[in-house]
């Protein structure tokens, strides 16, 4: 006979904005069912309506202050489709840089601020790793975490190079950028990069050189790794691998094993005159749908998109594409876990139903071989995921970081790839039309995974999707509940 | 010691963001060399659920005492004034901030929306937002004009979207270290030391503007951008260009117009069609003159400056 369940209501879950809360039941010391509320509306939707079109360039990015360029980008790349711009690949490369740097940006400050303080909860105290990890992470004063958080801030010092500021610049518009960087400006971005490589990613992070850690390609070459010195293994990466799992962490946070990435940073001489169509056959990073249950992947299409409403504060019927929503928001905003209960939607897939998005299955789709030819393949991630049997807050959590070196090379290669003397924004007609670009969420908590101290879920993921993004500005993340089969 | 509650509203986190690229002094250094005592915050606060809750009540007690309550984001009022479109730790936000308010030694609103309301109440404000003391130009807000906190101060109001890292630290500082004394605040009570003089104090595209040339579109290597593109960088005050931005550069320097995101009526023109990035003008002549010049002076002025300007100055001028 089966224990009863207990249901917890935890208001707020800290470290997503503290507007988040979650219900959970609990059986055996497993979470068997979740529910989470996103407990705030701003209805940038709403603001956005009948405004210059280009207003999306400043509304969208303040959806969300974490990954404000993801944004940019998306409400800049829908403007190019709509209006039928001529991007220059300057442009492109620029664009790219931003949204790379703001990713970088994100590693060090979500691995120190948000996820490894959970390391130096006492729950784990008996681990053998716990001395070390409170000695290293915990916040404000452990010693990697005041470097990390610190050196965090050095990736946008480039973002600011070219669009004033980081976080909430406009300067990716549609035609284009606005800024034309010179010679000084590349120049000192590339010493920025080099000086977050040899005094964070380096030495603190991998305890090797990138070139060392890009000869990782299996599972087994990752182990090989961790025993080949004692830097590896004392570094921060090899610390967290070792103590995630002696406190299980591998074993935590399984999901539904069905994935989903709408690809990302669109080639500087593909995409140059961009349109929806030809977005997929156009991106470095590519886009699909990988089922870990059958072990395919698949291209992703945005026509494939649902906004689920039916349990969200919407006056609006379900199932509906991007494009069709209206957002009318239900003016009592009642909490009723059998009904509505949110302010995010759940955003599926038209045949696949709910898939999970963010860093694991960015890294998962990187290792199908479909799409074309050139684009990017890591086979890293999904050997491990395979080797380990799915998913884990564990890999999660691994496969952001890790998306981090080649994120890191894309960066270097831009700088080589700008050509200063070429142009940076050719001026589009405006007219009426529609368009679609995706904010690729790379940055911040909004993807993140674990909560492991109210653990045992395998099914929590702090996956909110801010209420009030543009119209066109959607993104597919996993299901922000999950309820019973 | 001085005790700090962070709290977010209808709130975007980019303040937060901002606040983490701060360098001198940086967020660790606040808690290491300057004994600020960071209860909670949104993202980087340790607790959850119930002992958050504990802890909250225990500061609306006195129990715990406040000495520094920073707020970021709008205060969402709706729906019809109950504010429920926005709870935290089980009850509406507003609730929170008006009882936090009462007990707080200082409070710092961080940021547009905490100051006026900034983007979430840009019309029709669907979540029917205001700043802590202010909506916008009118004084008020959600704790009223005549608030004032047990340290006989009203909100400090470090405006921005966001706030440059510096102007919170150094404004966090400053009271925690007993320096609230020397913080002048003009009439929107900004500290005058960050918001007296102008976004174009220090504008490498000074030059430009002096001889009436522009940057007629994105992309060029010289040129102001005030003719053309919307600038707002003469009536707007900060120090953009004064204080860098993540210590490299500011939006106009980049070749972004300024915004004008300290001031309250930030975003201009409620970003009516036809009004982003695009100079207003009557007649050919800007309709926002910069700061304390009226029209006649402008026109004279234009004549004047174009007649002097020299050759150089409608060249490329930030060469490769
Ligand atoms: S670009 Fe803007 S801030 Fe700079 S000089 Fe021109 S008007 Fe002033
Ligand atoms: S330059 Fe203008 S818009 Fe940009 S941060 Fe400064 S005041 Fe705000």
């Amino acid at each position: 006979m089966s224990a009863a369940v207990q249901t917890l209501d935890i208001s707020p879950v800290g470290r997503v904005e503290g507007d988040l809360d979650v219900r959970v039941d609990i059986q055996d010391g497993v979470v068997v069912n979740a529910w989470t509320s996103a407990e705030l509306f701003r209805g940038f939707e709403i603001i956005l309506r009948d405004k210059d079109p280009q207003a999306g360039l400043v509304v969208t990015p303040r959806a969300c202050g974490i990954c404000g360029a993801s944004h940019l980008t998306c409400a800049a790349w829908a403007l190019d489709t709509a209006w039928k711009t001529t991007v220059p690949r300057n442009a492109i490369l620029a664009r790219n840089l931003g949204q790379i740097v703001e990713s970088i940006q994100s590693l060090p400050r979500h691995h120190y601020g948000l996820f490894m303080i959970d390391y130096t909860n006492k729950n784990y105290s008996n681990s053998a790793y716990y001395e070390e990890a409170v000695k290293r992470w915990s916040p404000f004063t452990g010693t990697n975490y005041e470097i990390g958080v610190t050196i965090s801030g050095r990736p946008v010092e480039i973002y600011a190079l070219l669009g004033g500021q980081w976080p909430h610049s406009s300067y990716m518009v549609p035609g284009g950028v606005m800024c034309a960087p010179t010679l000084t400006d590349v120049t000192r971005a590339w010493s920025i990069l080099e000086h977050f490589r040899r005094n964070w990613m380096e030495p603190i992070w991998l305890g090797c050189t990138l070139e060392r850690y890009e000869e990782i390609r299996s599972y087994d070459d990752l182990m090989a790794w961790l025993d080949e010195r004692p830097e590896h293994a004392n570094s921060d990466l090899g610390l967290f691998w070792r103590m995630s799992l002696d406190i299980g962490l591998d074993k935590y946070g399984r999901g539904h094993d069905r994935y989903v990435s709408w690809g990302y940073l669109p080639h500087e001489d593909r995409y140059n005159k961009p349109t929806i169509e030809s977005r997929n056959a156009s991106l470095i990073m590519k886009s699909g749908v990988y089922n870990g249950t059958t072990d395919t992947h698949k291209l992703m299409d945005q026509s494939f998109t649902r906004e689920d409403v039916g349990r969200a504060w919407y006056d609006e019927p379900g199932h509906l594409h991007p494009f069709e929503r209206t957002t009318k928001a239900i003016q009592k905003n009642e909490v009723d876990h059998e009904g509505r209960y949110s302010w995010s939607v759940a955003v599926t897939h038209d045949q696949d139903g709910r898939l999970e998005a963010g860093p694991l299955s960015r890294q998962l789709i990187a290792g199908g071989r479909h799409g074309e030819s050139w684009q990017h393949y890591d086979p890293l991630v999904l050997d491990i995921y395979k080797k380990l049997g799915g998913a884990s807050v564990m890999l999660r959590h691994f496969a952001r970081m890790h998306e981090g070196v080649k994120l890191y090379r894309e960066a270097e290669r831009i700088l080589r790839e700008f050509r200063l003397k070429d142009s940076w924004y050719e001026k589009p007609t405006e007219k009426d039309g529609r368009g679609w670009g995706r904010p690729r969420r790379f940055a911040g908590p909004c993807a993140t995974g674990s909560r492991c101290r109210t653990a045992r879920s395998r099914t929590i993921r702090s996956s909110r999707r801010r209420p009030g993004m543009s119209a066109r500005a959607r993104t597919m993340v996993p299901a922000a509940r999950s309820r019973r089969p | 010691m001085a005790n700090l509650l962070w709290l977010q509203g209808g709130a975007c986190s980019g303040n937060t963001m901002s606040f983490l690229n701060a360098e001198e002094p940086s967020a660790c250094d606040l808690v290491t060399d300057f004994g600020i005592n960071v209860l909670w915050h949104p993202s980087l606060g340790m607790e959850l659920g119930e002992n958050l809750q504990k802890m909250m009540k225990a500061l609306v007690s006195g129990e715990i005492p406040l000495d520094i309550f920073v707020f970021e984001g709008s205060v969402v009022n709706a729906p019809g004034g109950t504010g429920e479109w926005n709870r935290f730790a089980g009850r509406p936000m507003k609730d929170w901030v008006a009882d936090l308010a009462k007990v707080s030694n200082f409070v710092v609103a961080i940021g547009d929306c905490a100051t006026w309301g900034g983007i979430p109440a840009t019309a029709p404000n669907p979540s029917d937002s205001v700043g802590l003391q202010f909506l916008k130009r009118a004084h008020g807000g959600a704790l009223g004009a005549g608030y004032r906190s047990k340290a006989g101060l009203p909100v400090i109001n470090v405006p921005g979207c966001p706030a440059h890292p510096d102007w919170i630290t150094q404004i966090v500082v400053a009271v925690a270290t007993g320096r609230a004394g020397d913080l002048s605040l003009d009439e929107f009570q900004r500290p005058k030391t960050f918001f007296t003089s102008f976004t174009q104090t220090g504008c490498t595209r000074n030059m430009h503007f002096a001889y009436k040339v522009s940057a007629t579109e994105f992309g060029q290597r010289k040129g102001c951008l005030f003719y053309d593109l919307g600038c707002r960088g003469p009536m707007t005050h900060s120090p953009c260009n004064r204080i860098l931005w993540n210590r490299q550069s500011s939006k106009t320097r980049a070749g972004m117009p300024c915004m004008g995101c300290t001031e309250p009526e930030f975003p201009f023109f409620d970003l009516a069609p036809g009004t982003v990035f695009k100079t207003q003008t009557v007649m050919g002549v800007p309709k926002d003159m910069p700061t304390g010049v009226d029209k006649t002076g402008y026109i004279k002025l234009t004549a004047a400056a174009k007649a002097a300007s020299p050759a150089w100055a409608e060249e490329e001028i930030f060469v490769v």
